[in-house]
């Protein structure tokens, strides 16, 4: 069905993150946002998904936010950064999905949606890092992995889970030997992500643990996270609630905790 | 989301979190539709993957599976939850529970009216007396040894020896059962259990279609096992006679056991012998005499159904066959197939050894039967995406193997149906022993296929 070089295809034909990004990253990384703004408003497209992104009813903004030093200002260093990895991230998205019942506006609303969330249980937490608070943005990269890869072999796909309750992970890991988190570790790497980021992909799995007790707890946190936005209507309908394995003993000691958070 | 079905059991598996506004979206009209259609004997929704529900949540599933159960009269209820979850769900529908609930899927194969399990002594406990012989007596009806714990005390003490049981059934609850007749496999029999007054609805309750594949599959011996019936009428016993002489083609052998005449006239066990119906007093009497259970059950292959010709419609059709087994066997394997040679003739095999085999029959507007005949590597390798590890353990590697066969005849099904041609796929059958398939098909000619999978030999035969 799928091989492990075809993995490695689409690994290689990842583009590298552009100039202009990696010089707004730079900027923010050195805490000028003003300078940072500077370089992101020479990418027409990214200053437009900035605007989408920050005038979406999740943030809360009364009136509408147009320029770049604004929103910037507006969401601070860590989320300005997370601003423009999920943008990076968008670039891989496909133009149009057939795996996955999804648009780009969807795409585009999931991931704001986790963004936000997970800045609201980083706040519960008490945690206050850039990269951990960029972190969540490269979860929603196993989604474009699977779609890439399994959009010509539906028919497969759903013939084999009709026999046996099997996400499209394990389907790549027992095939290929790589898993779509794997994947989306190798995406980051491309792109010149810290450790830390890679490691909580990993940990999103909800198949391994970390002797940092730390990240441990937050991997458990993101992929209950991922769970609980794969369990809304939407996205249900649009084919995420299967498409990665849950693993309920491992979020099991924080899930009351979360509860409490998800529904005050 | 669409249920997996495996021995006659459907489950669905949700995952994350089920309450009243996101349920409704895991079932599409579609997926409604396709699970009525369904042939299976239980259907539950698994709560492994389950972190938050609510009785909004399951109630969407209730009402689907309610609908299920009133078409089908299959099992219906949720499997794989914890103690907590368990009092959550009775708590949720008080006295109002009419759907069933089972600790783990393996609890509920015991229950499942068509199980191949192994007899196995299963400890059962519910503090409620009439839940706790509900199950005794379904379990005992399934084939197995129940051992009833009276009081908590006992079954916590009687727990602490584990390997005296091979299954301890706890939080469990029998809800509106299914009415269907038990089946069970034991060897190369088929048992069906039946109890009370035999009627005409005997004829709704038994399962043709099951009963059919089993011939198709191979199965003489048919044993209705009648201990519990009180008494039946003659419409029963016209079913009955009528089920062996449909089977006469096949050669096939039906016996009652425990089967008491005081309140049945004993001029209907003369009308059901003359139909071929043997009379056992135990069980044991044929089950334990490996000689008769030998002669009754074996396939006799001259007697069987007569031997036909392949016809052109089936040869037409012929690539989509191929192209099932081919691409599901690809898949599996994650390796191309090579075409060696095509061939009309008996099944001819240049070595047997180190292969094992498996078929399936199909029957509708088209009735044949494909084998596959493949080396253990590639059994093994194919079979892997199915299995949870990898295993050289020869009974694991031939389940998934027919779990393979499955597949490929459920695509062929898919397949054929582009060519508006219906059919219906039996139970698959595997092969240890290549030998005993060759018995089967001697003197049959069908089509052969030769093909290679990462230089290992690989046959297909399609024949009728």
């Amino acid at each position: 069905m799928i091989t492990s070089s075809e993995i490695q295809t689409f690994i290689e034909k990842i583009p590298p993150a552009p100039e202009v990004l990696k010089e707004t990253i730079a900027y923010i990384d050195a805490g000028e946002l003003i300078k940072a703004a500077h370089a992101a408003k020479e990418d027409p497209a990214l200053t437009h998904y900035l605007q989408v992104l920050v005038n979406k009813p999740i943030y809360g903004f009364k009136s509408e936010v147009h320029d770049v030093s604004q929103i910037f200002g507006i969401l601070g260093l860590s989320r300005s950064k997370q601003a423009v990895y999920n943008y990076l991230l968008s670039l891989l998205s496909p133009s149009s999905w057939e795996m996955f019942g999804l648009s780009e506006a969807l795409f585009h609303e999931l991931q704001a949606t986790l963004s936000k969330r997970w800045q609201d249980i980083l706040h519960h937490l008490k945690i206050e890092d850039k990269e951990i608070e960029s972190a969540v943005i490269m979860t929603p990269a196993s989604i474009i992995v699977c779609e890439a890869l399994f959009k010509a072999h539906q028919d497969d796909v759903n013939l084999l889970r009709s026999y046996k309750d099997i996400d499209l992970s394990s389907i790549l890991l027992k095939l290929a030997g790589k898993s779509v988190f794997e994947i989306s570790q190798d995406i980051a790497q491309t792109w010149n992500m810290s450790e830390t980021i890679m490691t909580l992909i990993k940990l999103s799995s909800g198949l391994h643990s970390h002797e940092d007790e730390t990240l441990n707890t937050l991997g458990k946190w993101l992929h209950l996270l991922l769970f609980y936005e794969f369990s809304q209507g939407v996205y249900i309908e649009a084919g995420l609630n299967d498409f990665i394995a849950f693993n309920p003993e491992y979020v099991e000691e924080i899930s009351d905790e979360f509860m409490e958070l998800i529904y005050k | 989301m669409r249920a997996v079905v495996k021995d006659g059991l459907g489950i669905f598996n949700p995952q994350g979190f089920l309450d009243g506004t996101n349920t409704p979206t895991f079932l599409t009209l579609e997926d409604i539709q396709a699970t009525k259609q369904l042939k299976i004997s239980m259907l539950l929704v698994s709560l492994k993957k389950v972190v938050f529900f609510n009785k909004n949540g399951l109630d969407v599933f209730v009402k689907m599976m309610t609908e299920v159960r009133n078409e089908s009269k299959a099992t219906i209820g949720f499997c794989d939850y914890d103690a907590k979850k368990f009092q959550a769900i009775l708590k949720f529908y008080g006295d109002d529970i009419n759907f069933s609930l089972f600790k783990s899927q393996k609890v509920a194969l015991l229950f499942a009216a068509t199980n191949k399990e192994e007899k196995q002594n299963v400890l059962v406990y519910n503090d409620d007396p009439s839940q706790r012989s509900s199950m005794a007596i379904e379990l005992f009806d399934n084939g197995h040894n129940p051992i009833m714990a009276q009081t908590k005390i006992e079954f916590d003490e009687k727990k602490q020896n584990k390997d005296n049981y091979n299954t301890i059934v706890e939080n469990t609850f029998l809800g509106l059962y299914g009415q269907k007749i038990a089946t069970r496999v034991t060897g190369n029999a088929i048992i069906y259990t039946v109890s009370n007054f035999l009627d005409a609805e005997v004829s709704e309750t038994f399962d043709f279609s099951y009963h059919t594949n089993s011939l198709n599959v191979g199965f003489r011996l048919f044993i209705f096992d009648a201990y519990k019936v009180l008494s039946m009428n003659i419409h029963a016993v016209n079913f009955f006679s009528k089920l062996a002489s449909t089977a006469a083609e096949y050669n096939a052998n039906f016996v009652f056991v425990g089967m008491k005449f005081d309140k049945t006239p004993i001029s209907f066990k003369e009308e059901l012998e003359d139909a071929g119906f043997m009379f056992f007093e135990e069980l044991d009497n044929i089950l334990k005499d490996k000689e008769l259970l030998k002669e009754l059950g074996a396939v006799s292959v001259s007697s069987a159904k007569a031997k036909r010709l392949l016809t052109k419609s089936m040869v037409n059709e012929l690539p989509r066959f191929i192209s099932a087994s081919v691409t599901t066997l690809e898949m599996m394997t994650n390796a191309t197939a090579e075409k060696d040679n095509v061939k009309i003739n008996e099944l001819v095999l240049s070595k047997t050894e180190g292969m094992l085999a498996s078929s399936i029959g199909f029957y509708g507007d088209m009735d044949g039967m494909v084998i596959l005949i493949l080396p253990y590597s590639i059994a093994k390798s194919s079979c892997e995406l199915l299995l949870d590890e990898s295993t050289d353990d020869i009974e694991l590697i031939l389940d998934s193997l027919a779990e393979l066969v499955n597949i490929v005849g459920g695509r062929i099904k898919t397949l054929l149906a582009d060519d508006d041609i219906n059919i219906s796929i039996t139970l698959p059958r595997t092969y240890e022993d290549v030998n005993n398939l060759l018995d089967i098909v001697s003197n049959t000619k069908g089509v052969q296929v030769d093909l290679k999978f990462k230089e290992e030999k690989f046959t297909f035969f399609l024949t009728r």
